[in-house]
């Protein structure tokens, strides 16, 4: 449970999400999606409840969790005064990571021949793909996606599908449209007010 | 956590009453009893106030820096602000450490602040700080976090007190040319007496002053709650 | 791996700073123009104190120049929306610090290359010598506290409402002790009479300064950036 000042923005949430699942967290805006999300990725204490990653308590272990998990956040979380390729390098120093991956990386999203660019010039789409190239970089066993689509065209689209359809991962994204994920997603979660709707 | 005691004595009014005898006591000891000082006369007497309000001043100030400590170390919103009231009642001594000093200053040395006591420069710096203290926390939302950087800055305290006695003592020759020295430690025993009864009664009415704020801000926060809860369920 | 991080998080700081020149530029600015403001100000004559005040000029100077520095950090990841992305990764956040107080250090060093001959320019050059190697390694010193110190304060006046504002008020209190032992290290080198040890026990408190909040900052900054 997550608490903001009185109120808990999640609340009574209960969740199991097992290895390999595909889930969906669907809910109207301020449902606490982003906030589920942020408190998995580890940026954010859950201040009451239980809560694991990969069976790493939170945020006791958050340390062991990290390494295991992956995050595209609404925004990019990428300097744009720094090159695409800059970019990653820093995070593949973060996550100790050899820089020989960047370049496998930019071109999995397809980027390759952009890496040379400031992040400042990208455009929404490219700025997505980067941010699903640096959430890769480390081959995390859980990817977190917080509304991965929005802003996305339609050839960033086929290929997040084409990432997300790689096997031997567990996903949990929140979106606004389930129905593009058919035929990817297991499970889907609806929730409401911090919790889970019935 | 008893505060709604109705007969029975709670401990903030036990305070209280310890504090409201032993201040006229104190008060009676400063004025009748201990004989005027050789050399300052009547009014060497502030040093019976000014010296019991530092040390309780500083006594607030540790208080709230190991409730700080022990907020970072277990997360619990109760030490939170059994470290915020000190604090508070902290800079409210203070300001009185620093008045009945300077009045202390102009009887001894004929100014209003003597840049050459070690004590006061040192006072002053440590003053800013928790001035700074409530800046910070005035400008943060109230919740964990404000909890969080309130403990933190608090924290840096404990690390800042040493380390200005240390620069003021260091650079004394900076601040002020010539230096002084000594200071009248050597106390009788009716000087001591007095003394020590002053800092009883210091220490006392700091205790239920901390006592009392306490239990006037749990009484906010139930309040808050309470009529929280009351607006979800209209 | 985390030497690692470390390095690649401080080139970023300079990558950055070297391309897009936010601060560095700005505090060179900032603190020629506070000499010249305070050459005017006294009159347009040598300070009354000689040597001796000009030194503590260039203490405050340090100082207020060092606050730019501080109201800048981190700023381009709260604007840029980035800290999720260094949180969520598997380093100690303490690093995140660490780094932050290496590149601040690094932007003191570089204004202060341009600073201190411009400070002997407008005060020095025709009076009485202070023991240059002494003030070279004050500053050196005293930039190391500041870095420390103001990267951990930096992360907690950005909660604040006005952080702009809260970060000279939470850092000042912190400053008045360095500047008591700096100035105290360096003016104790201008007057004949004062020894050599004076001297290095006023070098040695500045280190001890900095050993006291390089400890506090390794220790207490994860409790900052946790949301």
């Amino acid at each position: 449970m997550r608490r903001f000042g009185e109120r808990a923005a999640l609340d009574g949430l209960d969740l199991r999400v097992g290895e390999g699942e595909f889930v969906l967290v669907t809910g109207p805006n301020g449902a606490g999606k982003t906030t589920l999300l942020r408190v998995l990725a580890t940026v954010l204490r859950p201040s009451a409840g239980d809560v694991r990653v990969g069976g790493h308590e939170l945020p006791r272990a958050a340390h062991r969790a990290r390494p295991l998990v992956g995050y595209v956040a609404h925004g990019p979380l990428t300097y744009p005064g720094l090159t695409a390729r800059e970019n990653l390098e820093l995070y593949a120093a973060l996550y100790g990571v050899p820089d020989g991956l960047v370049g496998r990386a930019l071109d999995r999203v397809g980027l390759d021949a952009r890496g040379g660019d400031l992040v400042a010039e990208f455009s929404r789409g490219m700025a997505q793909r980067l941010a699903l190239a640096r959430a890769c970089l480390h081959a995390p066993a859980l990817l977190l996606l917080d509304e991965p689509t929005a802003g996305l065209d339609a050839d960033g689209r086929d290929l997040l599908r084409e990432v997300l359809a790689e096997p031997g991962r567990t996903v949990i994204v929140s979106t606004h449209e389930p129905g593009w994920f058919a035929g990817l997603a297991t499970t889907e979660v609806p929730i409401r007010d911090g919790r889970v709707a019935a | 956590m008893n505060t709604t005691s109705g007969a029975r004595l709670d401990r903030a009014t036990s305070a209280a009453l310890v504090a409201a005898v032993l201040m006229p006591v104190a008060l009676g000891l400063i004025f009748f009893y201990v004989p005027n000082d050789v050399d300052q006369g009547f009014s060497q007497r502030i040093f019976y106030f000014h010296v019991p309000i530092a040390m309780t001043t500083y006594a607030l100030f540790a208080w709230g820096a190991l409730n700080a400590a022990r907020y970072l170390w277990t997360g619990d919103m109760g030490l939170d602000l059994r470290s915020y009231v000190p604090m508070h009642l902290g800079v409210i001594f203070g300001t009185l450490t620093l008045v009945t000093g300077s009045i202390w200053a102009k009887v001894s040395w004929g100014t209003w602040w003597y840049w050459g006591s070690t004590e006061l420069n040192t006072f002053l710096i440590i003053f800013l700080f928790y001035c700074a203290y409530f800046m910070l926390r005035f400008s943060v939302e109230p919740g964990e976090r404000r909890a969080r950087y309130s403990a933190v800055y608090a924290l840096l305290g404990v690390g800042l007190i040493p380390i200005s006695v240390l620069a003021v003592h260091l650079g004394q020759d900076v601040i002020h040319p010539v230096t002084f020295t000594d200071r009248g430690a050597n106390m009788d025993g009716t000087m001591l007496f007095t003394f020590l009864m002053a800092l009883a009664a210091m220490l006392s009415l700091a205790v239920a002053m901390y006592l009392v704020e306490l239990r006037g801000k749990r009484l906010d926060e139930q309040v808050t709650r309470l009529r929280r809860l009351a607006e979800g369920t209209r | 791996m985390s030497r690692r991080a470390l390095v690649a998080l401080v080139r970023k700081d300079l990558v950055l700073e070297l391309r897009g020149s936010e601060v560095v530029l700005a505090m060179v600015a900032f603190v020629v123009a506070s000499f010249v403001l305070f050459r005017f100000g006294l009159g347009g004559g040598r300070p009354a104190g000689g040597t001796r005040a000009a030194t503590g000029m260039l203490w405050v100077a340090i100082v207020f120049t060092a606050m730019l520095a501080l109201t800048r950090s981190f700023a381009r990841e709260r604007e840029h929306g980035i800290w999720d992305g260094l949180l969520a990764a598997p380093i100690d956040r303490a690093l995140l610090w660490l780094a932050r107080a290496c590149s601040t250090c690094i932007f003191l060093v570089a204004v202060q290359v341009v600073a201190l001959p411009a400070f002997w320019l407008f005060f020095l050059q025709d009076g009485p010598a202070p023991d240059y190697g002494v003030l070279v390694a004050a500053v050196l010193l005293a930039d190391v506290g500041i870095a420390a110190l103001g990267s951990l304060v930096a992360g907690l006046a950005s909660a604040g409402r006005a952080r702009e504002v809260l970060l000279p008020v939470l850092f000042l209190p912190f400053a008045i002790p360095l500047v008591l032992g700096a100035v105290s290290a360096t003016t104790g080198t201008i007057s004949p009479q004062t020894s050599g040890l004076h001297t290095l026990e006023r070098l040695g408190y500045l280190g001890l300064y900095d050993t006291v909040f390089v400890l506090f900052g390794w220790g207490l900054f994860e409790f900052v950036v946790e949301d």
